[in-house]
């Protein structure tokens, strides 16, 4: 094959086939190309103000990795002014986070950031070792992937700092798009498109973890020129595959982009694109602002859900889709049972999809019930440690409260009760400005 | 082939009658033959609420049904032209009249008046008509959104309707473009034929299965935002109202019905495609339609309500209010919010050109950009 010329600069000689368009471009503009649209999308969204500290959620991998190499780029090149840190979460599994958090001491040398490692006994009182070992490996999935999707929020908190980026890419953000498809779970797909989530509310407690505001700068960004940048700017960052499958949504999903990629390129661009725009449609979605005046909605919460929990034990794959299966025809059965005649008339007149959308907004829709969530919840706080939550004390909490009344009485006074006193002083301000958001 | 769906294995007695033995496993329920045709009918017929007979009308209002000869097109007229019947030996009227209508692909090797004739005869009370596909350039009435898809022939006043045709074809660039573009094209016929005809409705044949593909290719191909306009029972863009009578019923379950009932439908039966699921993943030619053709075909095996349950969440996207003011892409006729046309409009794209402002004449969605090539630059000036 003849060498050919850069697409851009028409000089140098094209050495990289860029994934998301197939364009050739040389090395030099590769990288230049690749941050300048990063830049393009931190400024089109507005994603920081000048002096803003904001945290790096970072796991020693390639994504954190590489957002935290190119924000120290672009805040010096563009003077973005920003203060920024590393953030990692130490699950305290032994000997798990040994060699990633190593990395992460290594990169916050090398771009000169300071870096906090936060551990769960530390968040949480808790070690997922500890938890293990109260709670057995069978059911320490769900602790683990609980604690999980608050710990960099709590972290934040702690450091008194607002805003947390995180390192999820384009790949990321379609493989949720047609996930939630999938699931049929249209608030959860509206929610996770947004580059921001859980914008800070005004009137809420600044002590709180909810005024954490989180965003993906790398949104748009491809995994496999995140793997490409990394490479060609050397960066130091920790290989390792996921061993554990993802659960089987998200497999199918993963699955499906990847094939979709394959066929056309820009079709991971196109899914995220589809996502938002749908996001905009679904009933009772405050996306037509785009997500700016949501009360509190945390896509933290779900978008976390990936594997890297460390200690699962072999998650039956297919499993949750058998589950969902089983529950939607209960739900059909029940429709065919009682309520035949009531959707008939409902859906077959004129006004069928107007009805259809009223009963997905309002009480729990009768037909199409989704799994697990339903429609649209309130979401509020935590009475116990402010964490956004649709319940009135969150899962985390719940969880911890097992974990401690199970505990032998000397361990609560060492781990919990330090880690009470935090959390009351939360619970104390939030009781006495217990007004609700609106 | 035929009696490959249907898993008898069991001796079971059908669960609905409790008295005729099982021939099927339905959503793990074992129905009889009668028990079977019953579900099919009532999953269809219970979505033709507005075709009721209307004693006061003149005449009953005129509906038209695609016909692709697949199984489920045809399932669909079946059940229409009993249900027809039904309704005159009760009541000596009608609630709707049908003209079905063929599409025929450029290279389709399918002799159409042959098939339709052979439609005519199993079902005769009805209207035919066949139309070429490249017919769409003869026939949109704003045809100027089309022509200007092919400026290269643009100045050329008198290129034929077919010529116009291969060259838009010739012109695109994957199997994934053509797939899409003929679609596009297929629908934008069908619904002038319709319009032509005096039809307010069309009847469409797609089953669940084919409602979910559709949900994720459309998703895949960059027109989410137009996702209540393709799988909603309603009033479409167009003017007139689509209606998926099937969308209860599964793809392998039309294929079912079609074997076990009267020969005279599975005669009739003629899948252009088979085999396309099987294709290889990894070949040049497989499109974004074939993918999630085959992903639903796989997951309607074993999780049947899941396939259901994505058409019937995505059915609850609202069309926006005043949607139908905003400007149309010249390609699919999908309202574009905002009249944000191409891709560079969009934030994700990471560019700030502006090819949603810059012509007026060849305005395209997101996902009609990219499957229609980039005008060359220099072409289409004077
Ligand atoms: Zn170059
Ligand atoms: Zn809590
Ligand atoms: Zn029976
Ligand atoms: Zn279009």
């Amino acid at each position: 094959m003849p060498p050919s010329p850069c697409a851009l600069c028409k000089v140098n000689r094209a050495l990289i086939l860029r994934p998301k368009d197939h364009s050739k471009l040389c090395k030099t503009c590769f990288i230049s190309v690749f941050e300048t649209e990063i830049h393009h999308t931190i400024t089109t969204n507005a994603l920081f103000h000048r002096g803003e500290k904001v945290a790096i959620g970072a796991s020693g991998g390639k994504d954190s990795t590489v957002l935290a190499s190119v924000l120290k780029t672009l805040n010096e090149r563009y003077d973005y002014s920003l203060d920024l840190i590393l953030l990692s979460i130490d699950e305290g599994i032994k000997g798990y986070r040994d060699d990633s958090l190593e990395t992460v001491k290594r990169n916050a040398e090398q771009y000169g950031m300071h870096l906090t490692i936060l551990g769960y006994d530390e968040l949480y009182g808790w070690t997922m070792d500890q938890v293990v070992e109260q709670v057995g490996k069978k059911g320490n999935c769900t602790y683990c992937g609980v604690f999980r999707r608050q710990a960099l929020d709590r972290g934040a908190s702690r450091l008194g700092v607002k805003h947390v980026v995180t390192g999820h890419n384009a790949d990321d953000v379609a493989e949720t798009v047609l996930m939630n498809l999938l699931r049929g779970d249209l608030p959860r797909l509206s929610r996770t498109t947004s580059i921001v989530t859980s914008t800070p509310s005004a009137s809420a407690d600044p002590a709180s973890d909810t005024n954490i505001k989180r965003s993906k700068p790398l949104k748009y960004a491809y995994e496999k020129e995140i793997v490409l940048y990394a490479h060609h700017k050397k960066l130091d960052y920790f290989s390792t595959e996921c061993i554990y499958s993802p659960e089987a949504f998200r497999g199918s999903a993963r699955a499906l982009i990847k094939n979709l990629e394959r066929v056309r390129p820009s079709a991971i661009l196109d899914v995220v694109r589809s996502g938002e725009d749908m996001a905009k449609l679904v009933p009772g979605s405050d996306e037509g602002c785009g997500g700016a005046c949501s009360k509190g909605v945390s896509a933290a919460e779900e978008e976390e859900g990936e594997g890297g929990c460390g200690s699962a034990q072999g998650r039956s794959t297919g499993g949750e889709m058998a589950s969902v299966e089983a529950q939607l025809r209960q739900n059909e059965a029940a429709v065919d049972g009682h309520l035949e005649t009531e959707i008939t008339t409902k859906t077959i007149n004129g006004s069928g999809k107007q009805q259809e959308a009223c009963a997905a907004n309002g009480k729990k829709a009768k037909k199409g019930i989704v799994p697990k969530k339903s429609s649209k919840q309130v979401m509020g706080q935590c009475k116990r440690c402010g964490y956004l939550s649709s319940q009135e004390i969150c899962k985390a909490c719940v969880l911890l409260e097992g974990l401690n009344k199970a505990r032998p009485r000397n361990h609560i006074e060492v781990g919990y009760e330090v880690q009470d006193v935090s959390l009351n002083s939360v619970r104390d301000e939030l009781d006495a400005t217990s007004i609700r958001r609106d | 082939m035929p009696g490959k769906h249907l898993s008898h294995a069991s001796d079971e007695p059908c669960r609905r009658c409790k008295h005729n033995l099982s021939v099927l496993v339905v959503r793990s329920e074992p129905l009889c033959h009668d028990c079977f045709a019953r579900y099919v009918h009532t999953k269809c017929i219970k979505r033709l609420e507005s075709f009721r007979v209307h004693f006061g009308a003149e005449q009953p209002p005129r509906i038209l049904v695609p016909l692709s000869f697949g199984v489920s097109s045809l399932t669909l007229l079946h059940i229409l032209n009993r249900h027809l019947q039904t309704q005159k030996s009760k009541t000596g009227r009608t609630g709707f009249a049908i003209s079905a209508v063929y599409i025929q692909d450029p290279g389709q090797d399918l002799p159409a008046e042959h098939w339709l004739e052979k439609a005519r005869q199993q079902y005769p009370d009805h209207q035919y008509a066949s139309l070429p596909l490249h017919e769409v350039f003869r026939l949109v009435p704003d045809d100027a959104s089309l022509q200007a898809l092919v400026p290269q022939l643009e100045h050329q006043g008198n290129a034929s309707p077919q010529q116009r045709f291969a060259h838009l074809i010739n012109s695109l660039s994957s199997a994934t473009a053509r797939a899409d573009v003929l679609t596009t094209l297929r629908t934008r016929l069908i619904v002038e034929h319709a319009q032509r005809i005096g039809c307010e409705s069309i009847l469409w044949g797609d089953s669940t299965t084919r409602l979910a593909q559709r949900t994720l290719a459309e998703t895949a191909k960059g027109r989410g935002f137009s996702l209540p306009w393709h799988i909603s029972d309603g009033a479409s863009p167009f003017g007139l109202h689509f209606h998926y009578p099937l969308r209860d019923v599964l793809k392998k379950e039309l294929v079912s019905y079609t074997h076990m009932s009267e020969p005279g439908l599975a005669a009739l039966v003629h899948e252009t495609t088979p085999g396309v699921a099987q294709a290889s993943m990894s070949s040049k030619n497989t499109t974004i339609d074939d993918l999630m053709k085959q992903y639903f075909e796989s997951v309607e095996e074993n999780f049947p309500s899941i396939v259901a349950n994505v058409v019937r969440t995505t059915s609850k996207l609202e069309i926006r209010p005043g949607a139908a003011a905003d400007p149309r892409c010249s390609l699919c006729s999908m309202p574009v919010p905002g009249g944000r046309f191409g891709i560079h409009a969009w934030g994700g794209d990471q560019q700030d050109g502006q090819d949603f402002t810059s012509s007026g004449r060849n305005n395209l969605c997101h996902g009609c950009t990219r499957s229609i090539p980039k005008p060359v630059v220099g072409c289409s000036g004077s």
